[in-house]
């Protein structure tokens, strides 16, 4: 490329730059929607970066340099003067002072961990009981994340349902799945259910999300996550995918005013597994 | 060493580039994508004309007999082949026939969507014959325009697992698939929730009233007429396909420098 | 004129020309894979512009507030700040969108670019002495970008990036014996616990960023201080760094590759969607959405989870959790051995020397074959982070996509490290220039012979043969350093 005709296409680069950054401001005056927005911005940079590349690579003086590289290592007697420099003053230090002072920096050390315990918010129960425990108790009923209670007859075959303990549609960790099936087909003991009704936990065992795909068909229910999938003919075991235990099962009752209700809490560890003893 | 060596890697960065960028804008197109596969003539939803002064009740058992009864049975009873259609309800009928789902065009487990084999009036005289049956599936839904908000909320909490966020579907066990709902038209959406299809789950009057079918049903609408804000969707699938677009972008600038820097001897 | 009254008016305060002008003479090679750092550099350099605009509009709370703004959709919804104010500037604030999709943008390339960085240091062993200082300053900037792209990818709280913090508890609940305590002090409580999202908020956008500030500069110090390493060429040696000045020609290239990958951010920010959070909607328990996968940076993480089979052996008497493996021991012998493999290396081969002329990569084909085994392993595991949406477009069963997975994960690796063992010692053996001038002589001679040819050993010498002037090591260290010098026929061509 000839110097001139190099200048004109830089020149054109910056021209082009110049125009998309106003092209850009009218856009932003006349609020033309994020495409137009980033595009014309976008463009703006393009230009410039094409413009830079070419007048470096073109018009700027260039050539392969060499630059001489000296060893790191310096000379032994500079070195020496540098060590003797760190030892000033430090032949005398008492050992006492020494390990009295490490004493302290060990002691400070361990005293500036031990806010970390504060990261725990006050309104936090302490691990082991949080983990093991849900709102779920005896005669507790369920209500839909609406705030409906619900009857037997709201849970019909093929459907199913999201609830929470009554009160507490923000309780993750209780949130459950309530589905219907016939109650000949249980392949466990039907103590806990409702004429077919089951309760299981929503959050999978496997990495804690919730199980939201039920197949009414089959009978089973998928994890969106990881794939794990759980049979809940058998009792929500797990049958294919990476979790390992089956979804904790909510016992089921039904109330004097004909409402479902919790009849315990869940039967296992709801949520991903945590070192715990068997 | 003598020379430049060989060109492949120069141009291995570009070639992936452009080859990844036209799959994701080709992805990002689900219109070309949806014209472009040809729907399949339907094997057995060939009906001869209708005759003149025939009763749509006549229609309906003539196209019954012809393209449903070899599977479903001469009076619905069901055979090996279907499940009875006894009770089923005019909107399960409606909503079969009318997605272009039966009659299959052949037999296997999961029905894909496809253009109906037969004409609203056709389809019409079907649901009146196969409601003679009896039973009490049921009706064909009314949809009224309904609440955004309330639908999102609705829609987000029971069907998004299913047919992801974005409508566009996604996979069950054992590779069926829960079906894109951005060609469904909004009676076919509500029937679906009254009848629960195939795998999915029914939502019946006293679970989901009226007025939320009609809410799921505007933003089912919403989301197919959503317009792309900030460009491309890349099929609204989340990181997998922008994970593609990073890499492709990665490796355009790897041109770039490619192009800036030189190549040691 | 006004260059010189300022440079004066400088030097009376700093004296810093003498300083700046050695700067300016810095030697760049001019090979192009130089420049991938810069794009990470440019990459957090936009990072930083973008994320500052976007924390004046972003709501790190929890508390719940009614969404009032223009998305029809959510009108009227009760939502948590974070992601009332996340969508409000992607619906409601003019150039917002843009923002903060090219700001996600921005943290894709800029993680991409130093897997890409990384790469090239491995493979022609740049990593060596006495650069594993910058190698382990490098490893530690990838871990924190990392950490810093999931952190920013959770704060919008929104359905999708919930679920990734509930895998994130889970994975933290899954560590032995402290597991509880360590997810309990993190996230403030069980989850959803109200302080994660301000937590990580603090995280994103001071405590992360200010060390990748910190390492930048230390990487960059200590890279001015030890040069940079080149390729062999003629006249090039362990004494010498060839290549084009800082300025102006390197300097304006540079700033052209800066505005070049602006561009990208801003462009693809404008036209490509990312992380649609209106369409995922906002976190809710219990609720879930499909498909659900973590940025890529993370994502052979999960791809590990969804293989890694449900076995939850009692070890001590208690469970181990089927998450420790995968998400835990995993990550954390990857980023070890990271760490540790200029060490390993240097074990192995005994190689202790200082080196500042890089190897081509097949010179150590060993090395080769390690770096493509790794890099298969793990872009298997990222694959399989997509399982779920390739099973979707395929028609092919999700389970039997895993099964193939747990085959290819552990066995693919080895064949194409085999390969690329076989490939590299063919290139090195028989000079030729790439794969396609390699004939199926050079291809048989690599498979046959157990020892490299006795010459091998000797490749990375060759250069200093060439060497025009040989080291002065009398010199100096008080002197100035020394002007590059021009060379009349450049050696590049």
């Amino acid at each position: 490329m000839k110097r001139r005709s190099a200048e004109a296409w830089v020149s054109a680069c910056f021209l082009g730059a110049a125009a998309a950054a106003v092209g850009f401001v009218v856009a932003y005056v006349v609020d033309a929607g994020p495409q137009v927005l980033g595009g014309l911005l976008g463009t703006a940079c393009a230009a410039l970066a094409v413009g830079l590349v070419l007048w470096a690579a073109q018009l700027l003086p260039s050539g392969t340099y060499v630059e001489e590289r000296r060893p790191m290592q310096p000379p032994e007697a500079t070195q020496t003067a540098f060590v003797e420099t760190l030892h000033r003053g430090s032949s005398g230090t008492p050992r006492l002072l020494r390990r009295t002072l490490l004493l302290a920096g060990l002691a400070l050390g361990a005293a500036v961990v031990v806010p970390l315990r504060s990261l725990l918010l006050p309104t936090s129960a302490p691990p082991a009981r949080a983990l093991r425990q849900t709102p779920w108790r005896r005669g507790v009923r369920l209500m839909t994340r609406e705030g409906d209670l619900v009857r037997a007859d709201d849970v019909p075959q093929g459907t199913d349902l999201t609830v929470f303990p009554e009160g507490m549609p923000r309780a993750d960790d209780a949130t459950a799945i309530v589905v219907r099936v016939d109650p000949r087909e249980l392949q466990q003991p039907a103590e806990g259910t409702v004429a077919g009704i089951l309760a299981f936990s929503k959050l999978c065992t496997h990495a804690g999300c919730p199980v939201g795909l039920y197949e009414q068909t089959t009978r089973q229910l998928f994890c969106p996550c990881h794939q794990s999938v759980f049979d809940v003919l058998s009792g929500a075991e797990a049958v294919a995918g990476p979790a390992a235990r089956a979804l904790p099962r909510l016992p089921l009752a039904v109330d004097g005013d004909g409402y479902l209700v919790a009849d315990g809490d869940f039967d296992g560890q709801v949520g991903p597994t945590f070192w715990r003893p068997e | 060493m003598t020379g430049r060596p060989a060109r492949v890697p120069r141009v291995f960065p570009l070639v992936l580039g452009v080859l990844v960028l036209g799959v994701v804008l080709a992805s990002a197109l689900p219109g070309v994508a949806a014209t472009a596969a040809p729907s399949p003539a339907p094997g057995t939803g060939t009906a001869a004309p209708p005759r003149p002064g025939q009763t749509q009740f006549q229609r309906g058992e003539s196209l019954y007999q012809s393209s449903c009864a070899s599977c479903h049975g001469q009076a619905g009873q069901g055979s090996q082949r279907g499940p009875t259609l006894i009770g089923v309800g005019a909107a399960s009928v409606d909503f079969w026939v009318g997605t272009g789902r039966m009659p299959l065009a052949e037999e296997r487990v999961d029905a894909q969507r496809r253009a109906p084999a037969f004409d609203e009036q056709d389809i019409d005289a079907l649901v009146t014959y196969v409601t003679s049956f009896g039973g009490d599936g049921p009706a064909i839904p009314t949809v009224h325009p309904g609440d955004l908000t309330l639908g999102r909320e609705i829609y987000l909490q029971n069907c998004a697992a299913c047919h992801s966020a974005g409508g566009s579907g996604y996979t069950q066990v054992g590779g069926q698939v829960a079906p894109s709902l951005l060609e469904a038209t909004p009676v076919q959406v509500a029937e679906a929730i009254r009848i629960g299809p195939g795998q999915m789950p029914q939502w019946p009057e006293e679970v989901l009233d009226q007025g939320q079918v009609d809410a799921v049903v505007t933003y089912v609408q919403e989301l197919q007429r959503l317009p792309n804000r900030g460009g491309l969707d890349l099929g609204r699938i989340g990181p997998v396909t922008e994970t593609v677009v990073g890499f492709a972008g990665v490796a355009l600038l790897l041109v770039v420098i490619r192009r800036l820097g030189k190549r040691a001897p | 004129m006004i260059t010189r009254w300022m440079v004066r008016r400088l030097d009376d305060r700093l004296g810093f020309s003498p300083v700046a002008r050695s700067g300016l003479n810095k030697v760049f090679p001019d090979h192009w894979t130089f420049m991938m750092g810069e794009i990470a550099l440019y990459s957090f350099t936009y990072l930083v512009l973008s994320g500052v605009f976007l924390t004046l509009f972003f709501d790190a709370s929890t508390t719940r507030t009614t969404y009032e703004g223009g998305y029809a959709p959510l009108a009227g919804s009760e939502v948590s700040a974070a992601y009332a104010s996340s969508v409000q500037l992607s619906m409601d604030v003019r150039f917002g969108l843009v923002a903060r999709q090219s700001h996600h943008w921005a943290a894709l390339l800029f993680t991409g670019a130093i897997v890409v960085h990384l790469c090239r240091i491995f493979f022609t062993g740049a990593f060596r002495r006495p650069r594993g200082v910058n190698w382990v300053v490098g490893v530690t900037l990838l871990v924190l970008a990392i950490a810093n792209g999931f952190a920013g990818y959770s704060l919008a709280d929104d359905l999708l990036s919930g679920t990734g913090l509930r895998v994130a508890n889970a994975v933290l609940l899954s560590i032995p014996v402290v597991g509880a305590w360590a997810e309990f002090l993190a996230f403030g409580g069980e989850f959803p616990a109200e302080a994660m999202i301000p937590r990580l908020y603090v995280v994103h956008i001071l405590v992360v960023p200010a060390l990748i500030v910190t390492l930048i500069t230390a990487h960059m110090v200590i890279l001015v201080r030890q040069k940079h390493s080149h390729f062999p060429g003629p006249g090039r040696t362990d004494t010498n760094v060839v290549g084009s000045r800082l300025w102006p020609g390197y300097a304006v290239r540079s700033l052209g590759l800066l505005f070049a990958v602006v561009a990208l951010c801003l462009l693809l920010g404008g036209l490509v969607q990312i992380n649609p959070i209106w369409l995922w909607g906002p976190f809710e328990p219990g609720s879930a959405t499909a498909p659900s996968q973590p940025d890529w940076y993370v994502g052979w993480l999960d791809g590990a989870l969804r293989l890694w089979p449900a076995w939850e052996p009692i070890v001590f008497g208690h469970r181990l959790p089927a998450l420790f493996v995968p998400a835990i021991v995993l990550p954390g012998l990857t980023f070890l051995g990271l760490y540790l493999y200029p060490l390993l290396e240097r074990l192995m081969t005994g190689d202790r020397a200082p080196h500042q002329v890089l190897q081509r990569p097949r010179e150590r084909p060993g090395r080769v074959a390690f770096g493509v085994a790794a890099l298969t392993f793990y872009g298997l595991l990222l694959t399989a982070f997509s399982i779920d949406v390739v099973s979707k477009f395929t028609g092919i069963p999700v389970y039997l996509l895993i099964y193939t997975f747990r085959v290819a994960v552990p066995a693919l690796p080895v064949v194409t490290g085999l390969v690329a063992f076989v490939l590299a010692r063919a290139l090195r053996d028989s000079g030729a220039d790439g794969f396609l001038a390699l004939t199926w002589a050079d291809v048989r001679g690599a498979l046959r012979r157990r020892k490299p040819v006795p010459e091998a050993p000797s490749a990375t010498e060759e250069p200093r043969e060439a060497a025009p002037e040989e080291p002065d090591e009398e010199r100096e260290p008080e002197q100035a350093e020394p002007e590059p010098v021009r060379v009349p026929a450049g050696p590049v061509p």
